[in-house]
């Protein structure tokens, strides 16, 4: 049917809509671009950049020194026997909550997430305490345990990495479908077979997951190995050291590089195990519930107690430390540890918590922003969008440190306006954690249907009216968890920003890094349990805040 | 329908793609004003996307659509003026009934105290007066739909679209709700395009229904001419019940080669009597109170007879005559095109 009719076509004028997609997928992508890409390229360009042109030299330089290859076999070292020993210790706690009837389930899994409330240097500060040589073992027992090297990093780096381990395999034990348990018993097989071929095939990805997680972790980790290291060096502390230490940006640079390759390999592996974990869950699965067993129940709570202590002990005697007169020669009570009075005082507190919120406000606009036109505004640059977002999960923080040296402290660029300011340390702590908050907000977005969006614009809104009345209203407490889960890193943080600090902007995290350093332990300790103090605080009040608006459900710990 | 007479509401080869699948193939039809027309067919047959094709959420391909000579291609969802009802109601969760109801009306920046009256006014013709401050999940699901309804209607829309609005529902009030859209769309006068793949539904609410099959329209009429004079096999099949002669004996006598096109005829039509030219013998047989159902070997197929009033038991195994009158046999095309 053709009717020669001519027609009128309706004006195609610029939509606001498009305009609307155009400015926050550009706007993302520039963020992006601006903060995650420009420093990468920095470091790589300065490690492959010489006197004499573009090449190798730097590398062969590097490798020319022994002790530079020794540092790199230290990082293996240390990166694969933690893994082995977290996957083992996390795999045998989760399985103890998720399989089994014991009880006190819910303190044994707050204190298995104590880490995560502290910067990363506390464990190692714990170990001090514990086993160092002035500890409380070796003066207990007249012992003479060495615990600098090897050995203090390998503790505290998995009792840093066991929550992180822990709710991976939690979540992998947590789906599991009963009817599978039910037909390997009538079919006569024991709890260990029935381990062996039921349970541990059912979450080797969880497994595989878990561990690329805690390896890149371990070998990215700062706090600890600076800590505890002595003459055991790992990568990430010879970052820091040829970068503070001898202003050898080139060489820093070489070893950001030989940090972030194995650091991107295991990330891309574990985002390639992720994608397959997903398709194997089915809706149909009838879910397990654990059935009372005492004795097996009592065999996996005296393990949990067990792992829980050795947690535990470590923030205690931290906390202990802090409040005594001089350890370990005077244990009297004394809050003097608390009036810091020495360096700006308990200024470096204040500004990690300006720092702090700040980067809460930033990541709730910017990442959440970055996930929403992800989202919302599918295009042919959205798969490099959404690769650019999910990058900084490869970056070691170091490297991303180093990298905004290199890239923005030059004047007469942009950014270096915010330079030696808390905004680029802010900002840092935004696209170093940006791959978590993305995915926690993207995950959450997909969930709602789609079929909202679209009610609202055949009723002749905008997209961001759409935004304002409906999305927004509708997921903001997931944008609440993104706020609270950057206002926690950025709390605890200390290895992108150790490089972006000035006197005036000293960090909480820092500050606990220089103290131990100086000899001052006990001060090291009181600022670290501000620190976490703080966290919980903020945590227990939002939490608060919550119930007294009347809402409850939301969960802001992820 | 006479060329040159202007249409409401015109698709001209509507086509949409999803990768190699033609989800819409083609389409061509014409609305007129005040019309009620529902697209009917079994699911996957692309009558939600052709639904969302004219509502802008999807994007054409191949083809035109035209409001009233105006070409709506490049003219977002958002600038269309249509209102659209899905099947899962989704009202905002975050928004009483009447701040549902007055959303559309807010885009369109109406003054406050005519939004208000108007929301008032929506409420009455839903019978929802009362439940104004509710939120969406403390109304029962056709309630929700209702306000769904009153929602989409409230800015004036030019045309109704409604994807299937009573299949989330159950019977009951799937029942109350037909009648009660029905009327509303009739007292309005509004254009409305209804999608469902409910065959009673489509034929006690449409004043024409779209029969799609495979992303194509297979026929368009009134409920009335698609059981009467199905222009295909599928339309046949699909509304109502029909038998296809395939067996030679039976075909006997209605010329045209076999394969092109069908030789059909519904159960009603078959007669049995004494005399008849077609014996066979009764395989099935299902009593549904004042009609009686056979299923009847004959040539080597089965036929399917409907007998009304007949007192008298059949049996398995009896042996009946039957005519097939020439009028009342049809002659389908396999497929529209
Ligand atoms: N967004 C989409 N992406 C890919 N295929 C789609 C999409 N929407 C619909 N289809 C396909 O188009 C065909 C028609 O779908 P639809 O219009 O939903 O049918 P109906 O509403 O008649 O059940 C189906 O084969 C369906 O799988
Ligand atoms: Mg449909």
């Amino acid at each position: 049917m053709s009717v020669g009719a001519p027609t009128v076509r309706a004006s195609r004028l610029p939509d606001s809509d498009r305009l609307f997609g155009v400015f926050t997928v550009g706007a993302t992508g520039l963020l992006l671009v601006t903060f995650v890409l420009i420093p990468l390229w920095a470091i790589l360009k300065n490690s492959f950049v010489t006197p004499e042109g573009i090449g190798l030299d730097n590398f062969a330089r590097y490798f020319a020194d022994a002790r530079f290859i020794t540092v790199v076999g230290n990082t293996f070292e240390v990166g694969i026997s933690v893994t082995l020993t977290t996957l083992v210790l996390a795999y045998g706690f989760a399985y103890a909550i998720q399989r089994t009837c014991m009880p006190f389930k819910g303190v044994l899994r707050i204190i298995a997430l104590l880490p995560v409330f502290s910067p990363s240097l506390v464990q190692a500060l714990g170990l001090q305490f514990l086993l160092g040589r002035n500890g409380f073992v070796n003066r207990t027992f007249g012992t003479e345990i060495d615990i600098y090297g090897f050995w203090g990093i390998f503790i505290s780096d998995a009792v840093y990495a066991f929550p992180h381990a822990f709710l991976i395999l939690s979540t992998a034990l947590a789906v599991a479908d009963a009817r599978l348990y039910e037909s390997a018993e009538t079919l006569g097989a024991g709890p260990w077979r029935i381990f062996r071929t039921v349970t541990l095939p059912g979450t080797r990805y969880g497994i595989a997951s878990a561990a690329f997680v805690v390896f890149t972790i371990v070998i990215t980790d700062f706090g600890n190995p600076v800590v505890i290291g002595g003459n055991y060096s790992v990568l990430a502390v010879e970052i820091y050291n040829q970068v503070s230490g001898q202003a050898n940006f080139a060489m820093g640079a070489v070893i950001g590089v030989l940090l972030l390759l194995p650091a991107a390999l295991a990330v891309t592996g574990e985002k390639w195990i992720a994608r397959r974990q997903f398709a194997s869950l089915t809706s149909q699965s009838v879910p397990l519930v654990p059935r009372p067993n005492p004795a097996r129940d009592i065999a996996w709570f005296a393990y949990s107690v067990l792992v829980a202590l050795a947690i535990l002990s470590l923030v205690a005697i931290v906390i202990y430390a802090s409040f005594v007169r001089l350890w370990p020669y005077n244990l009297s009570f004394s809050l003097r540890h608390y009036e810091f009075d020495v360096q700006n005082g308990i200024q470096p507190l204040w500004t990690s918590i300006s720092v702090a919120i700040v980067t809460a406000l930033l990541a709730i606009v910017f990442v959440t922003g970055a996930a929403y036109a992800n989202h919302a505004f599918p295009m042919r640059a959205s798969r490099i969008l959404y690769f650019l977002a999910i990058l900084p999960a490869a970056v070691p923080g170091m490297v991303l440190g180093l990298g905004y040296i290199l890239a923005f402290n030059t004047p007469g660029q942009p950014v270096y306006l915010i330079y030696d300011t808390i905004l680029i340390i802010a900002v840092c702590n935004v696209y170093h954690y940006h791959a978590q908050g993305f995915l926690l907000a993207t995950t959450n977005i997909k969930q709602i249907s789609s079929t909202f969006d679209e009610a609202s614009a055949t009723l002749g809104a905008t997209k961001l009216r759409t935004v304002w009345r409906v999305t927004l209203p509708m997921i903001w407490p997931t944008v609440l968890a993104v706020g609270v889960f950057f206002f926690m890193r950025a709390m605890v943080t200390l290895s992108a920003v150790i490089f972006l600090i000035t006197p005036s902007t000293q960090l909480a995290a820092v500050s606990v890094l220089y103290l131990d350093d100086r000899g001052a332990l006990n001060q090291a300790a009181a600022f670290a349990v501000c620190i976490m103090a703080t966290v919980v605080a903020f945590l227990v009040l939002t939490q608060l805040a919550l119930r007294l608006a009347g809402i409850r459900g939301v969960n802001l710990v992820r | 329908m006479p060329l040159g007479v202007s249409m409401f509401l015109s698709l001209r080869g509507v086509t949409r793609r999803f990768g190699s699948v033609l989800a819409v193939d083609h389409v061509d039809l014409d609305l007129s004003e005040g019309e009620f027309v529902c697209f009917l067919g079994p699911s996957g047959c692309g009558k939600t996307t052709l639904l969302r094709l004219v509502a802008g959420l999807e994007i054409l391909d191949e083809g035109e659509i035209l409001l009233e000579e105006t070409d709506l291609s490049g003219l977002p969802a958002r600038k269309r003026n249509f209102g659209v009802v899905f099947q899962s109601y989704s009202l905002f969760p975050n928004l009483t009934v009447a701040r549902n109801i007055a959303y559309g009306l807010e885009c369109r920046k109406w003054a406050k105290a005519k939004i208000e009256a108007r929301v008032g006014e929506m409420l009455d013709l839903v019978h929802l007066g009362q439940h104004a401050e509710k939120h969406p999940h403390e109304l029962s699901g056709g309630m929700q739909q209702r306000v769904a309804l009153a929602r989409a209607l409230a800015p004036e829309p030019s045309v109704l679209l409604l994807d299937e609005p009573l299949s989330a529902l159950d019977a009951k009030v799937r029942e109350s709700l037909r009648g009660e859209i029905s009327e509303l769309q009739r007292r309005l006068g509004i254009t409305t395009i209804m999608v469902t793949h409910d065959q009673d539904e489509a034929m006690e609410m449409a004043d024409r229904i779209v029969a799609m099959n495979r992303g194509r329209i297979e026929q368009v009429g009134s409920a009335e001419e698609l059981y009467w004079e199905p222009a295909t096999r599928f339309v046949g099949e699909f509304i109502g019940r029909i038998n296809v002669l395939s067996a030679s004996e039976l075909r006997a006598g209605f010329d045209g080669p076999p394969g092109e096109t069908a030789l059909a005829i519904r159960p009603e039509h078959v007669v049995l009597s004494e005399d008849g030219a077609h014996s066979g013998t009764v395989r099935k047989v299902a009593f549904l109170g004042n009609t009686m159902r056979l299923g009847v070997e004959a040539g080597g197929q089965e036929i399917e007879i409907e007998v009304h009033g007949r007192r008298r038991r059949m049996n398995v195994g009896d042996t009946v005559t039957f005519d097939l009158p020439a009028d009342r046999v049809r002659r389908l095309a396999v497929s529209s095109r």
